[in-house]
C-alpha cells in the first residue's frame, strides 16, 4: 500500500519534471540562442553552410580572432547611438508609468469607493478602448500632430502612450481597489483623515502589490511597444524597438543586422531583472486579495 | 458629552427608501441599542451619524450642532466597524494611535493615552503584533481601544460581536458595557441579535423596513410589545401570536377559549402571550390540544401545540415529559395577554 503511493509519486515527480525541463528548455533556447548568437559575426549567426556554426564560431575565429566579439554591441551602441535610443526608452517608459499610475490610482479609486451607476460605464467605456488596437489612436492623430507640429517629440510619443495605457491600469487597480474593504477608508476618516489622508495614509500603504503589478504592467506596454514609437517619432528620437527594427531594416549591407541582435539582447536584459526584482510584489498582486483581516 | 438628536430624517436611494421620518433623542450617557432584521435601516441610520451616508432629509444633531454638512472627521465620534476595519500595515499600538497621531495629538501625550485604551481592553501584551497575527476577539479589542483612544463624544459600533464565536461575544458584550459605564460615553449599538439588545441597551430601538417600531427600555419592549412585529421579533422563543374573535372579553379560536380579557376590543383580533406565560394544567385550561412536538431545552421543556392555525409554544417544567401526540391542557393569565390590531398590526390592549 505505502509502496504503491511511493511508487506513483515517484512516477508523478518524473513526469512533472520532465514536462517542466522540457517546457524550461522550449521557453529558454529563443533567448539562450540570441544571447550566444549575439558574440558571433553575421556569417555565423546566419550561416547558410550549418545552422552549427551559430554555435561553433568559425567564421568568427577567421574574421575576429576570437570565439566571441563585442563588434554587435559596438557597433549598435556607439556607432549607431542606441545608447540614444535606450535613453529615450527611459523617459518613455518612466513618464508612462508614472502618469499612468498617477491617474490610474486615484481613478481607479475613485470608480471603486463610488456608488453611482455612471461608474459602470466608465468601466465599460474603458474596456472598449482597451480593446481598440492601438494603431487606431496613431492614424486618427497623425494629421493633428503634423499640422500641430509636435509629431516626433518624446512628449506626443508619452501622451499617446498614457492614453493607450490608461483604460487598462485604472480597470486593474479599480479591481485592486475593489478587494480593499470599505470599512478601511470609513474607519480612517471616523479618525479623523479626509478622504485624501484616507487614500494616502490607509489604503495606498496595502495597496503597493496592486501599485506595483499595475506600474510593471504600464512599464512593459511602453517599453515594448512598437506601433505608436514607430509612427510617432522620428530619428533623433527613436526609441529601443523602433530602433532595433531600423537595424533589421538593412539586411543589405552587412553587418547591421548584429547590431539588432545585440541590442535585442541589451533590451531584454534589464527587462529580466526588473522581474527578478520585483517578483515578489507581482506574485502577491497577482494573487491579490491583498488585505485581508 | 453630547447628546444626540435625529429629527425627521430619512434616507433615499432613488425610489429605495433606507430610513423613513426616524425621530429620536438620545441622552448624553446612554447606551442606545438599534435593533432590528437585516436590511431595516438600522446600519443605515447610524452611517448617517457617522456621516459615512448622506441624510436626504431631516436634521442630525450632535451636542448642539447640526452636522448634517459635516465630514465624519469633524463629528467627533468614533466607530468599531463589523469588520474591524483595522490597518493590516499597522502594529496593534500603531492602529490605536492612529486617530491621535491624525489629530496632530502631541507626540508625548499620544503614548500615555495609547497605552491607557490598551490597558483599558487588555491589549498590553500584543502591541508589537499586526493584525493578521492577531484572534478574532483580539482584533476586535483592536478596534475598540482604537474607538477609546480619543475619547470621543458619541461611540457608534456596528454589529462589533457578530463576527465572533458565541463564547467570546458574551464575554466581549461584558466588556463592552463595562467600558461605557466607566467611560459614561453616549452609545449608539446596531445589532440584530436581541439578545445584545436586551443585556446591553438603555433603551432599545426597533426597526423594521426603515421605520421604527418602538422605543422603549428592554423590559419594557418585551412585557409590551408596541406590535406584532416587536412581539414576535424579541424573545425566544418569539411571542406566540394567535389570530381569533374576541367578544365580551372572551377570546375563541381552534383549541382555545380564554375568558376574562378587557371587554373594549371586540372582532377579529390577534392575542399574544409568551410561552413562559401559560402553566400546563390538569383538568380545565384555556388550551385544549395535543402536543404536536416537544423540545427539551433543559431547564425546561417547551410543548408545540396547534391553536388558530399557528405553532403555540408553551413553557413546561423541567420535567414534564410527554409524547408527541398526547393531549395537552394549558392556562394563561388574561392579565398577560395581549391584543393586536388584525390589519395593522398595533396593540389594542392596555399596557401590562
Amino acid at each position: 500500500m505505502a509502496d504503491a503511493v511511493m511508487r506513483r509519486n515517484t512516477t508523478q515527480a518524473i513526469v512533472a519534471t520532465s514536462l517542466l525541463a522540457i517546457w524550461l528548455v522550449l521557453a529558454a533556447f529563443p533567448f539562450f540562442w540570441t544571447l550566444w548568437g549575439s558574440f558571433k559575426v553575421e556569417a555565423d549567426f546566419f550561416s547558410r553552410q550549418s545552422w552549427w556554426n551559430a554555435i561553433s564560431g568559425p567564421a568568427t575565429m577567421l574574421q575576429t580572432g576570437g570565439h566571441f566579439t563585442l563588434d554587435g554591441y559596438r557597433g549598435a551602441w556607439i556607432q549607431r547611438e542606441f545608447w540614444r535610443a535606450a535613453l529615450n526608452t527611459g523617459i518613455v517608459t518612466v513618464c508612462v508609468t508614472t502618469i499612468s499610475l498617477v491617474f490610474g490610482t486615484l481613478g481607479g479609486y475613485a470608480l471603486s469607493r463610488s456608488t453611482r451607476r455612471y461608474t459602470f460605464w466608465i468601466l465599460i467605456a474603458a474596456l472598449v478602448f482597451r480593446a481598440m488596437p492601438h494603431i487606431t489612436l496613431v492614424a486618427g492623430y497623425l494629421l493633428p500632430f503634423f499640422k500641430l507640429n509636435i509629431w516626433g517629440v518624446l512628449p506626443t510619443a508619452i501622451v499617446v502612450l498614457v492614453a493607450i495605457n490608461q483604460p487598462f491600469t485604472i480597470w486593474m487597480l479599480h479591481s485592486f481597489f475593489m478587494s480593499i474593504p470599505k470599512d478601511l477608508d470609513e474607519s480612517a476618516m471616523v479618525d479623523g483623515c479626509t478622504r485624501f489622508q484616507a487614500f494616502r495614509w490607509v489604503v495606498i500603504p496595502v495597496m503597493w502589490p496592486g501599485v506595483i503589478t499595475t506600474g510593471l504592467f504600464s512599464f512593459l506596454l511602453s517599453y515594448n511597444d512598437f506601433a505608436v514609437t514607430a509612427m510617432l517619432l522620428n530619428q533623433d528620437n527613436q526609441t529601443m524597438v523602433p530602433k532595433i527594427n531600423s537595424f533589421l531594416g538593412t539586411v543589405q549591407t552587412e553587418g547591421t543586422i548584429m547590431y539588432a541582435v545585440a541590442a535585442v539582447v541589451s533590451a531584454t536584459v534589464p527587462l529580466f531583472m526588473l522581474v527578478m526584482f520585483f517578483q515578489r510584489q507581482i506574485v502577491s498582486g497577482l494573487t491579490a486579495g491583498a488585505v485581508k483581516g | 458629552m453630547a447628546g444626540i438628536q435625529l429629527v425627521n430624517v430619512s434616507k433615499r436611494w432613488g425610489n429605495v427608501t433606507g430610513v423613513r421620518n426616524f425621530d429620536l433623542t438620545i441622552e448624553d450617557r446612554e447606551f442606545l441599542v438599534l435593533l432590528g432584521p437585516s436590511g431595516c435601516g438600522k446600519s443605515t441610520t447610524m452611517r448617517m451619524i457617522a456621516g459615512l451616508e448622506d441624510v436626504s432629509e431631516g436634521e442630525i444633531r450632535i451636542g448642539d450642532r447640526v452636522v448634517n454638512k459635516l465630514e465624519p472627521k469633524d463629528r467627533d465620534i468614533s466607530m468599531v466597524f463589523q469588520s474591524y476595519g483595522l490597518y493590516p500595515n499597522m502594529t496593534v499600538y500603531e492602529n490605536i494611535r492612529f486617530p491621535l497621531k491624525v489629530r496632530k495629538v502631541p507626540k508625548e501625550e499620544q503614548h500615555d493615552r495609547v497605552m491607557a485604551a490598551a490597558e483599558m481592553v487588555g491589549l498590553t501584551d500584543l502591541l508589537e503584533r499586526r493584525p493578521a497575527a492577531l484572534s478574532g476577539g483580539q482584533r476586535q479589542r483592536v478596534a475598540l481601544g482604537r474607538a477609546i483612544v480619543r475619547e470621543p463624544t458619541v461611540f457608534l459600533m456596528d454589529e462589533p460581536l457578530s463576527n465572533l464565536d458565541a463564547k467570546l461575544r458574551v464575554s466581549t458584550r461584558a466588556q463592552i458595557k463595562n467600558l461605557q459605564y466607566r467611560l459614561k460615553t453616549t452609545t449608539i449599538y446596531v445589532t440584530h441579535d436581541q439578545i445584545e439588545a436586551m443585556t446591553l441597551a438603555d433603551r432599545v430601538v426597533v426597526m423594521n423596513r426603515g421605520v421604527i417600531q418602538q422605543i422603549a427600555t428592554p423590559t419594557e419592549i418585551y412585557d409590551n410589545p408596541a406590535n406584532t412585529f416587536v412581539a414576535g421579533f424579541i424573545g425566544s422563543p418569539a411571542m406566540n401570536l394567535v389570530e381569533g374573535d374576541i367578544s365580551d372579553g372572551v377570546f375563541t379560536t381552534e383549541n382555545m377559549r380564554l375568558e376574562g380579557l378587557p371587554h373594549t376590543a371586540s372582532g377579529r383580533v390577534i392575542l399574544g402571550f409568551r410561552a413562559e406565560d401559560a402553566t400546563v394544567t390538569e383538568g380545565e385550561g384555556a388550551i385544549t390540544g395535543s402536543i404536536y412536538a416537544l423540545e427539551l431545552l433543559g431547564e425546561a421543556s417547551m410543548a408545540a401545540v396547534h391553536v388558530g392555525g399557528e405553532l403555540v409554544n408553551i413553557k413546561a417544567g423541567k420535567a414534564f415529559r410527554a409524547d408527541i401526540g398526547d393531549k395537552l391542557t394549558a392556562d394563561i393569565r388574561p392579565r398577560l395577554c395581549h391584543l393586536f390590531d388584525r390589519e395593522t398590526g398595533e396593540r389594542i390592549s392596555e399596557r401590562t
